[in-house]
């Protein structure tokens, strides 16, 4: 029975160690396969499962004003996130998803979702956490869990940032918002977009399965580089006086939208823009307008309501300063003024006899004054705004030349403002092309119709009137700035050509003075600041009755120092660019020159008949004040001996002959009387009136005409204010400011 | 039988009946001890993640539980190779009917924790738990190398079997059916087999009764049952194979998708094919010389469990294919050295012996290759040396010592 294994047996042996060796060849020739063969495609899968890429965003840059008040700037702020294969227990899911309701008020069906998705180790819950909310987070899941720190292992909390607009809707067209990813969706925003984001760093870590980062031998970071800064052209004063006035003016005119831009002359940079109705920064996708979100609301057809929500949302959007077109009208009637002088055609004592209509080619053109202007001078014709005049300017300038200029004062391309969806000009869509060009749109052209611009165009080109001739291209940035506050870059002002001559532009500034101080613009005219404008009123395109009454115009007008459009679209009442956009106009220049320390130049006569300013009377005795003060009326309260204050203040503009209230004892309770109701009143009569209940008055507009009436007071009627103060009251006119 | 081994022993200096003389097969022994240790030190940088999150921030609890039973084994091993390893004969019965009790023991014994209730291949005793199909697969290799070297002659030749009931089926078939004594006894072996493997497959264990099925061909092959079965066993095999490639439902549910898994490779990746897209991903990551020792990034959870049977998966990751391959060859001269012990051995019994346990090695070791390189479905098979389990590698290094032992006795150069 002992046998050896004979030869037999080794043969066997041989034959299933073959068997064997296939065996292991066959799982060898599997190793290449998955080692070398497909040895890369299964190395990148590795990779892909492996790494984690997190982007580290880059703090996204601050928008500052031109005097440095933040606009938008980015605070950090919290992501918060769950890991749903850590939820083992119903338990553990309830209070995840009750802590993460209750304290972030997210939806609790999205995140119970979310949480239930037991294979994924990360769910976004909400970014833009706020940090109070944040530590409100960590206390409960301090707190709450079904054993020690387990909640923590399911909530995560990572650094996220968010972008706050600290005014709200302040000059929100301009500066655009961003959407969840941090992206620029509008204005400065998305105009700067890449600026402002900055190069985000990267973490590439290695995860293990479970969504854990590994220790940081496996991790490479990449810094982030923050977003440059941005200063803006704009600034807050300004635009805050521009938006106050427009958002008054839609109040008064029930306009359907208003839209301004004030230009600095000499650079072209915009120190105000806006267009109303606007939004909330902070919450851009929130319907402004209430009655139009509640009639949203309302809508019962989901599709209807979703089509309605996204055209408000765009419309609120939409800056119409530099994306609507509108026909300019009677404004446009400098540009034709500023060629015909610049090539010759007329000069200032070319003269015009308006018999209320012109043929032209085969139809009659009406003046807006039926009964004809008369006879009338270059400056007479753009004061009172008479068509046939122009048309027989623009006929005398010849097509080419009226091509040339409209050329050349930028109406046949974009501004290139650095804002984004500025409207393009369209080659025989918006305007007329040399080859279209005949005697009748010529003749419409010249003042003004038949053709559309940018109001960002039209500013742009009376700013070159008031800049000498110099035609600008306007900018809202003035400097990008580095992390450290470096500048990188400032904006240098780009003259784009030299349009007219000085010469030219300068006379054409004079007649534009005229308008406003006799003209159809009267009511524009501020005391001291020699303002330059033209109104116009323009039926819109395709419509009956529906019109754009705008004013643009700078000043002062022989140093100009700002530029102004005022556009007001579609008023509800009267629609007259000279009635309601100039008044506007006119008191915005004057907050504005006041706010740039712009010293008023009276003339003699502003000077004698408007206004003086208070005596200074504090420290003399009683008498002396009194002589001190013998040309206004001295009002003594107590019995001290000597003037320890007094209202109005020393040097404070108030009319000769007002009251000045003076108080000789420490603290002698002020004494307060009813502001009188100064509206509709001729100048004598306010001021008679408001001197009798105690108060002074600032005369504000309009004052070379004789037949102004006041329409506004800066103390409210009826309102309790300290006798002595000075009420702005602000007088217009009704008549002869119809500019056609 | 004591008597017979006394009869054919030639040591010259004869000490005890018990111990045996002789010199160690040294190749051998290197090759055992090379590749244990590379497998120990794989499956500390394979597992340390794993057992970081599974067991409670302790890295090297695997590696520690494997590095003492690795110790334990090989001091086994030496011991088991010092006893003459004839007496294994004495177990050869005994241990068969143990291991078949075991295998009726565990269907009754609740799956260890963590384990899907269905699956019962573990028996826990206190901290220690083991598979009996492991014992199964030496009683296996045992009892045919014992029984086989006894049949010998009768299964090589060509006597009649002289049962009642061959003489009947004779008589009845009017000597046309004849019974030969070689047809009963690999019968006898047959059963013997398909009874452990079905033993085994109760346990829902189909790796471990293909393995035993797979050892006991090998082991009636090197017992010279007649080759003409093989032929029909290799149709009937093939047909076999075909049928569950085919019709992956007729295997039970759980193999069924993993066979289904194999075959398609797109087939639900973050189940069935988890384990094995990540191993090729682990594969792929190593290319020709792997990412370096302790390097690799797919045992971070990714390959689960890779400390068992994916294992390998890391070793390529961390040491690249050449190395890989490398390895591989240290098995087949594992089981080369093996087979040369064996046919060098004094009996057929230590020839049979040797030879089957270095077969079952390389088998297993072939199968989990496969396993891992996608090569040949997912199921569940570890990999010698290398995979954890303490049992299992004592198991093995004991089976170490008996090869080892017979090595004493044959005729090789030393």
């Amino acid at each position: 029975m002992q046998l050896r294994p004979n030869k037999q047996t080794a043969k066997r042996a041989a034959t299933a160690m073959l068997c064997l060796s296939l065996a292991f060849l066959y799982a060898m020739g599997g190793l290449f396969h998955a080692a070398i063969y497909k040895g890369e495609e299964n190395r990148l899968k590795a990779e892909r499962i492996q790494l984690s890429d997190t982007q580290i965003a880059a703090q996204r840059g601050t928008v500052y004003d031109s005097n440095m008040k933040v606009l938008a700037k980015s605070a950090s702020a919290w992501l918060v996130y769950i890991n749903p294969s850590k939820i083992k227990t119903n338990e553990q899911m309830e209070l995840t998803v009750r802590g993460l309701c209750d304290i972030l008020g997210v939806d609790e069906e999205t995140v119970r979702a979310k949480a239930s998705k037991n294979k994924s180790g990360y769910q976004k819950i909400a970014g833009e956490v706020e940090n109070d909310k944040k530590l409100e987070l960590k206390e409960y899941i301090k707190e709450h869990g079904t054993k020690k720190g387990d909640l923590h292992t399911i909530i995560g909390i990572d650094p996220d940032t968010k972008r706050y607009y600290p005014y709200s809707s302040f000059a929100s067209t301009i500066i655009g918002f961003t959407d969840s990813d941090d992206k620029g969706v509008g204005g400065i925003e998305m105009q700067y977009n890449d600026a402002l984001t900055g190069t985000s760093g990267r973490i590439i870590t290695a995860k293990n399965a479970k969504m854990g980062a590994m220790s940081s031998e496996y991790e490479t970071t990449y810094d982030a580089k923050p977003g440059e800064s941005l200063v803006l052209t704009i600034d807050e004063v300004v635009q805050y006086y521009l938006e106050q006035s427009l958002e008054q003016a839609m109040i008064d005119t029930g306009a359907k939208y208003a839209y301004g831009v004030i230009m600095d002359v000499k650079t072209g940079a915009v120190l105000g823009m806006t267009s109303k109705p606007d939004f909330d920064l902070n919450q851009p996708r929130k319907i402004s307008s209430k009655a139009l979100s509640d009639a949203i609301s309302a809508m019962t057809d989901e599709e209807e309501k979703k089509k309605s929500t996204g055209e408000a949302l765009f419309s609120q959007w939409r800056n119409r300063a530099i994306s609507d077109t509108y026909e300019p009208g009677s404004v446009f009637k400098t540009v034709v003024a500023a060629a015909a002088l610049e090539e010759g055609v007329v000069d200032l004592n070319t003269t015009y006899n308006c018999t209320g209509s012109i043929q032209v080619a085969n139809w009659t053109q009406h003046c807006w004054k039926r009964e004809g202007h008369g006879h009338e001078d270059l400056t007479q014709g753009l004061m009172n705004s008479c068509n046939p005049f122009f048309i027989t300017i623009g006929q005398k300038l010849g097509k080419e030349n009226f091509y040339k200029y409209f050329d050349a004062f930028g109406f046949t391309e974009k501004t290139n403002i650095d804002l984004p969806a500025e409207a393009k000009p369209v080659p025989g869509v918006t305007y007329h092309t040399l080859d279209q060009m005949g005697i009748s749109q010529l003749s419409s052209s010249s003042f003004g119709q038949t053709f559309q611009v940018t109001p960002i165009q039209m500013i742009t080109a009376i700013n070159t009137i008031a800049n000498g001739g110099k035609l600008m291209q306007p900018y809202v940035v003035d400097a990008r700035l580095d992390q450290d506050g470096n500048v990188i870059q400032r904006t240098e002002p780009i003259v784009k050509r030299q349009v007219v001559s000085e010469k030219t532009a300068s006379t054409v500034a004079g007649m534009m003075e005229k308008v406003v101080s006799i003209g159809t613009g009267k009511n524009a005219y501020v005391a001291g600041y020699h303002v330059a404008g033209k109104t116009g009123t323009s039926q819109k395109l395709n419509t009956d009755d529906k019109y754009i009454a705008s004013f643009a115009g700078f000043a002062p007008a022989n140093n100009p120092r700002i530029s102004v459009l005022i556009a007001i679209d579609e008023p509800a009442g009267v629609h007259g660019g000279g009635a309601i956009a100039a008044p506007i106009a006119g008191l915005l220049i004057e907050k504005v020159m006041n706010y740039l320390n712009v010293e008023p130049q009276y003339d003699d006569k502003e000077v004698t008949t408007i206004s003086t300013v208070a005596p200074p009377l504090v420290g003399l005795s009683v008498g002396d004040a009194k002589v001190r003060g013998a040309k206004f009326k001295i009002n003594v309260i107590g019995n001290g001996p000597t003037v320890l204050s007094q209202t109005p203040k020393s040097g404070q503009q108030m009319k000769n002959g007002g009251v000045v209230v003076v108080y000789t004892e420490e603290n002698a309770e002020r004494k307060t009387a009813t502001v009188p109701d100064l509206c509709n009143l001729s100048m004598t009569d306010a001021n008679q009136k408001a001197i009798s209940a105690g108060f002074n008055i600032r005369i504000s507009g309009n004052v070379n005409s004789g037949e102004v009436l006041s329409y506004q007071q800066s103390l409210p009627a009826g309102s309790e204010a300290e006798i002595g103060s000075v009420i702005t009251v602000n007088f217009k006119s009704d008549v002869n400011v119809q500019d056609g | 039988m004591a008597s017979a081994s006394k009869k054919v022993k030639k040591a010259p200096k004869r000490r005890s009946d018990f111990w045996a003389v002789g010199k160690i097969d040294v190749p051998f022994l290197l090759l055992v001890i090379t590749i244990l240790t590379i497998g120990l030190v794989m499956l500390f940088s394979a597992s340390y993640t794993y057992a970081y999150y599974e067991r409670h921030g302790d890295s090297a609890f695997f590696f520690k539980r494997q590095l003492m039973f690795a110790i334990v084994g090989v001091i086994g091993m030496l011991l088991v190779s010092k006893v003459r390893y004839a007496y294994l004969r004495l177990f050869a019965v005994p241990l068969l009917i143990l291991s078949w009790l075991l295998l009726v023991l565990v269907l009754f014994m609740p799956p260890p924790p963590g384990v899907p209730r269905n699956f019962h291949r573990w028996i826990v005793l206190g901290p220690i738990n083991f598979q009996p199909s492991e014992i199964a697969k030496f009683a296996i290799i045992l009892f045919c190398a014992w029984s086989m070297e006894r049949n010998h002659r009768a299964m090589v030749g060509k006597s009649l079997n002289r049962s009642k009931i061959s003489e009947t089926i004779r008589e009845l078939s009017g000597g046309k059916i004849v019974v030969y004594d070689s047809f009963v006894k690999m019968c006898m072996y047959a059963i013997v087999i398909v009874l452990t493997a079905g033993l085994v497959y109760l346990e829902n264990h189909l790796s471990g009764t293909l393995l035993i099925l797979c050892i006991g061909l090998v082991m009636m092959y090197l017992g010279e049952v007649k080759k003409r079965w093989f032929i029909l066993v290799a149709v009937l095999g093939v047909a076999a194979v075909a049928l569950v490639i085919f019709n992956p439902q007729l295997l039970e549910k759980y193999a069924g998708a993993r066979i289904t898994a194999w075959l398609d490779k797109s087939y639900d990746p973050r189940g069935a094919r988890w384990q094995t897209n990540n191993s090729l991903y682990a594969i792929g990551s190593g290319g020709l010389f792997g990412v370096g020792l302790g390097n690799s990034k797919q045992k971070h959870l990714y390959v689960s469990e890779p400390q068992n049977d994916f294992i390998f998966a890391i070793v390529c990751e961390e040491l690249g294919f050449i190395r890989a391959i490398g390895i591989l060859l240290l098995y087949v001269l594992l089981v080369w050295r093996g087979v040369v012990i064996g046919l060098k051995a004094k009996d057929r019994f230590g020839a049979l012996l040797a030879m089957g346990i270095v077969f079952q090695v390389g088998l297993q070791t072939a199968l989990n290759i496969g396993v891992v390189t996608d090569a040949l479905p997912n199921t569940g098979i570890s990999l010698p040396f290398f995979s954890y389990g303490g049992t299992s590698l004592m198991m093995l290094l004991l089976e170490m010592g008996v090869v080892l032992g017979v090595s004493r006795y044959s005729r090789l150069e030393k």
